[in-house]
Parts: C-alpha cells; sequence; structure tokens
C-alpha cells in the first residue's frame, strides 16, 4: 500500500508540483496499478539475467568525428530564458535552504 | 481523376508523369481536412501554405523533367512528436508549447528526400501516453467511423488522418500498441517495425527500448513504399542496426504463402475478447490457409498475463527518465518561481496532464530505493521470459496471428477515468514491444455495427517481409481499407 506521504516524497524526487487533492487520487491510482504488479510475483524467474545480451550482440561504437552542426542559435532561441549564447536559469540556491539542496 | 481515397504510389506515380499537379494533390488534401477537421480535431498544426508551397516547388521540376523520387508529391501527416525543423512540435503537451525543433528526425529527412509533402502535424495522447487520443493538450481525436467514438491512440490523429483521406499515408509511434490500435480501430493498416529497424532520431522519446516509428496506409503496397523510405540505417542512432534492408516493396509480390507457419495462440481468443474479434481472427487464419499457409497451435503463457504488469512498470520507469529533460530551461513551457526547485516544481506540475504524472510518478517510484528489485529489476527479468517465449514459438510458427485489441472502438469519455482499465486495450500489442518484434495490425472489414475490425500479426525479428506478405493476401481476399464515410464527404 502506498501511502500520502509516499505520493508526496515521489512527486518531490520528480520535481513535480501536486496539489493536496491530487495526492488522494494518485495514491488509489498507484495501489491499483501495483495490485496488477503482484501478478508478477507469482511467475518462476530462476535463473534469468536480465543483463546480459542474449543474441551475443555487443554495444555498437563509432569513431569520435567532430560533425559541425548550425542549429545552435535556434536551440538558444527556442529556450524560455537566454541571454546571449547561454540558457539562463533562475537562482540555484535558495535564501532558506531546501531539505533537498 | 478523382484524388479522394488515391494512394501513396499512385500519386506519386501520376505527378511524375504529369497526370496531375503537386498543387491539385494538396487542394484536395486541405479540401477534406475543411469538411472534416471541425468533427475530427485530427490534426495540431496543418502546414497548408508551406504544403503548397512545396507543391509548386515539385511542380516546376516536373516541367524541368527533374521530378524523381518514390513519394513524389504525396502528401503525408507525421505525428507532432517527430521533431520538424522550425514547425511547432508539441508531443500533444502544454509543457512543449511554441517550440520549434532546431532539426529534422531522420525520418523526416527520409521522407523530403523521397519528395514527400508534409502537409500537417497530427494529434496525439500527450507523449504518446495514451490508447485514446484522449490525453492531448489540444483536445481530443474522433474516429471517423463514428465520431462519439476515439480513434485509438497515442497516434490517433495520424490514423484518423489516414483513414478519413486527408492523406493516403502518415506515420505515428508505437512503444506498446500506438500505431496497431489505432489502426484497428480506424479501419487502416498499421505497422511497428522491429526494434532498431527505424531511426529514432528526432522521436521525442518516451520509453526509449520500446518506441518504434511506423506508417499507417490504406493498402499493403503503401505501407511497404512507407516502410522503404523510413527504413535505411542511420548512424546517428546507436539502437539503429546496421545491415541492408530487403526490398520491401517486392515482399507482397508472391502471393502464394505455401510453406509458411501461421500461429494461434488459443488463450488469446477468449470471452475477455469481442465475439466479433474472435471471429475476425479465425476469418484471417481461413484466408491465410486459402493462401497456402498452414495453421499450427503455439503458447505464449506468460506474454498475454505478464505482459501488462511489465509492461506499466518498464514503461513508466523510462519515461519518468526521458522526461526530466523537461524543466522550463531550454525549451517549451517555463513557470516562474523564485529558485531552480521552485521553477521546475512549478514547469512540471502546470505543463504535464494528469496521465503524464500519473505515469512518471509510477515510474519513478518502481526505480526507486527499497523498490527497484521487487518492481523495476523483476520486471526486466519477466521481459527476458516473454522474449523467449516468442523465441519458442517462432521455432514452431513462421507468423502468429492475434487480435490487435480486445474491443471494438469504445465511447469517448468512456475509459479516460479509468487508466487501468484503458490500459488494458493494448493486452495484444505491448507483449510485442517488450520482446522488439514486428506487428502489422491489418484492416479485415467491418462490425455488425459499421466499427472497423482489425487483427494483429507478428512475425521474428527482421521479418518484416513475411508480414507485408501476409497483409497482402489478406488484401487481396478482402479489398484495401476503404475511406471512412466514403469519398463522396
Amino acid at each position: 500500500m502506498v501511502t500520502e506521504d509516499e505520493v508526496r516524497h515521489i512527486a518531490r524526487l520528480i520535481r513535480l508540483e501536486v496539489d493536496e487533492n491530487e495526492v488522494s487520487r494518485l495514491q488509489e491510482h498507484f495501489n491499483e496499478i501495483l495490485e496488477h504488479f503482484h501478478s508478477l510475483g507469482k511467475v518462476d524467474l530462476a535463473g534469468i539475467d536480465p543483463f546480459t545480451p542474449e543474441e551475443g550482440r555487443s554495444c555498437p561504437l563509432r569513431e569520435d568525428e567532430v560533425h559541425p552542426w548550425s542549429g545552435r542559435n535556434a536551440a538558444i532561441e527556442s529556450a524560455p530564458l537566454s541571454d546571449g549564447d547561454f540558457f539562463k536559469v533562475p537562482r540555484i540556491i535558495s535564501e532558506v535552504e531546501s531539505d533537498d539542496a | 481523376m478523382t484524388l479522394d481515397g488515391l494512394g501513396a504510389a499512385e500519386t506519386a506515380s501520376a505527378i511524375r508523369n504529369g497526370d496531375v499537379t503537386a498543387s491539385a494533390v494538396i487542394d484536395n488534401v486541405f479540401k477534406r481536412v475543411n469538411a472534416w477537421e471541425s468533427q475530427l480535431n485530427a490534426l495540431i498544426t496543418p502546414l497548408e501554405e508551406r504544403a503548397r508551397q512545396d507543391a509548386e516547388r515539385l511542380d516546376r521540376q516536373v516541367k524541368d523533367g527533374k521530378a524523381a523520387g518514390p513519394l513524389y508529391g504525396v502528401p503525408v501527416i507525421v505525428k507532432d512528436n517527430m521533431c520538424t525543423e522550425g514547425i511547432p512540435t508539441t508531443c500533444g503537451s502544454n509543457i512543449l508549447e511554441g517550440w520549434r525543433p532546431p532539426y529534422d528526425a531522420w525520418v523526416i529527412r527520409k521522407l523530403r528526400e523521397a519528395g514527400a509533402v508534409i502537409v500537417a502535424k497530427s494529434n496525439m495522447d500527450e507523449f504518446a501516453m495514451g490508447s485514446s487520443t484522449e490525453h492531448s493538450a489540444h483536445g481530443p481525436t474522433s474516429n471517423p467511423w463514428d465520431t462519439e467514438r476515439v480513434p485509438g491512440g497515442s497516434s490517433g490523429g495520424s490514423a484518423a488522418s489516414v483513414s478519413a483521406g486527408y492523406v493516403p499515408v502518415a506515420l505515428g509511434s508505437d512503444t506498446g500498441g500506438s500505431i496497431r490500435q489505432p489502426a484497428s480501430f480506424c479501419g487502416v493498416y498499421g505497422l511497428k517495425p522491429t526494434y532498431g529497424l527505424v531511426s529514432r532520431f528526432g522521436l521525442v522519446a518516451f520509453a526509449s527500448s520500446l518506441d518504434q516509428i511506423g506508417p499507417f496506409a490504406r493498402n499493403m503496397e503503401d505501407l511497404a513504399l512507407m516502410l522503404s523510405v523510413i527504413s535505411p540505417h542511420d548512424p546517428q542512432d546507436a539502437t539503429c542496426v546496421e545491415g541492408k534492408r530487403p526490398d520491401y516493396v517486392r515482399s507482397g509480390d508472391n502471393a502464394s504463402l505455401s510453406g509458411l507457419r501461421v500461429g494461434i495462440v488459443r488463450e488469446f481468443l477468449t470471452d475477455a475478447v469481442d465475439p466479433e474479434l474472435v471471429v475476425a481472427v479465425r476469418d484471417t487464419a481461413a484466408i491465410l490457409e486459402d493462401a497456402g499457409a498452414s495453421i499450427v497451435d503455439v503458447q505464449l503463457p506468460n506474454a498475454g498475463k505478464a505482459g501488462l504488469p511489465c509492461y506499466y512498470i518498464i514503461a513508466p520507469a523510462e519515461a519518468s527518465s526521458n522526461l526530466a529533460r523537461y524543466d522550463g530551461i531550454r525549451y517549451g513551457r517555463r513557470e516562474d518561481a523564485g529558485d531552480l526547485i521552485g521553477q521546475y516544481l512549478k514547469t512540471r506540475g502546470a505543463g504535464f496532464g494528469n496521465e503524464v504524472k500519473r505515469r512518471i510518478l509510477t515510474g519513478t517510484y518502481v526505480l526507486s530505493s527499497g523498490y527497484y528489485d521487487a518492481y523495476y529489476l523483476r520486471a526486466l527479468k519477466v521481459r527476458r521470459l516473454i522474449c523467449r517465449e516468442f523465441d519458442q514459438a517462432f521455432g514452431e510458427a513462421d507468423v502468429i496471428l492475434m487480435p490487435t485489441t480486445p474491443s471494438l472502438p469504445f465511447r469517448k469519455g468512456e475509459l479516460v477515468d479509468d487508466p487501468v482499465q484503458m490500459y488494458m486495450s493494448d493486452v495484444f500489442t505491448l507483449p510485442i514491444n517488450l520482446a522488439g518484434l514486428p506487428g502489422l495490425s491489418m484492416y479485415t472489414g467491418s462490425s455488425r455495427s459499421g466499427l472497423p475490425l482489425g487483427v494483429q500479426i507478428v512475425a521474428p525479428r527482421w521479418e518484416e517481409c513475411r508480414l507485408l506478405q501476409c497483409g497482402r493476401a489478406v488484401e487481396n481476399a478482402l479489398g484495401p481499407a476503404p475511406l471512412a464515410g466514403g469519398s463522396d464527404r
């Protein structure tokens, strides 16, 4: 069972503001979907290693070649706030230290 | 020449030969868009002015004898999660309002090189999370066959556009069924390629190990043509596998399916599935048998039962990571708040819709400390088990036939507040994404109430040609997918 406090904690982890009336609806949704996940507990998974590629494929590599790209200005221009060649961010450390700064 | 209902290959040929102008084709596109769009809401950004300019350029090239390209002058619609340089790309979300990508997706580049004219960006469930195209910041899309019903999702706008005859072909993306399910609901063909066949460069990521781009069409020749245009290897996507692609266009030439073993999964044909869809699967099996195939029974004991919970752990986990980039700094919407954390909280809280929030919260939960082993790691193992099940089944069959969806298109509003019930819509499509296999939803006629019936066929990795051959056999028996509402509308 997921508690409302856990929902608030997860929302904070994912940097998502949820207002209080959303918290209980989200808690219901979580618990409903976690019910479905419990069926996975009955599956026999002995000896399965999900991290070893089965087809013997290794990660493809490429040459480290620089290819100039002309879209840089367009990328900066599409930012909500920019300053010359930079993306602009608000102050990072607030006056009152948050508990997860 | 009647332009309504004209296929892509026919259109390209007619324009190259001078039988019709690209400009006349675009005129017809927007005639149909203007007639239907107030009822369908299939499009987020129509591109009429740009399309007309493209068409004029293509017409001049015809006069100069320089017309070339397999999709020459063909109007195409693309889902709004594919980057189009300088053209708004919103992913159906408020958080990307006003954003114009600084580059084209690989598939967009390939379409343009083939001579296609992109006429619009289509509506979709926000960030491709949904099965009904009701979770868009731009409002829901309606099914052209019955506008009280959903077109399916998340690529509902693209599917509806082809079904309503705005265009002969469109692109969608499929992470858990988002091409195949709307193809079935809208009465068109929709193909999800093998994971790694088509480059995801420029596709806004939802779940990076599951996403694939694929085509919609009303006939198999056009579907094969689109696949051949978008599938060349792209070195910009490390998950796009190298190697020469087969000749998809010629794959449907051989009408005989002699020697082909078609697997049926009896557990998928129970009364949990609409009886008319069960009959559609059996009728399709009979068509394939008539074409020379043999029918065999195969088992997929975990794919049907464990596939859904497995997917709804892995996909949200990947989504929570992929959507972390939407922070109001580099693109899209930004909500002012005193400091950085505040900006993140407010921007994401205001910019994301409810379904996206539910999924990224679920994803974060299953990845978080204390739950990772019980949920995410376990789901990865189940995924590996499902892959092995399919490998085993493909030892006994060359393709597997099954329903695309358990139900006919449902009504708008019916499931939008019941997310877990909505997820059930993809029970037959999402195991195919988990295993990275190619899957095709074929139009197989109409229900008694006049709604389209779709049936899904699945092949081993890289065997799209088998799907295209089977699709061609079904089309030869039943005819191509008709326009919804007829061409006189």
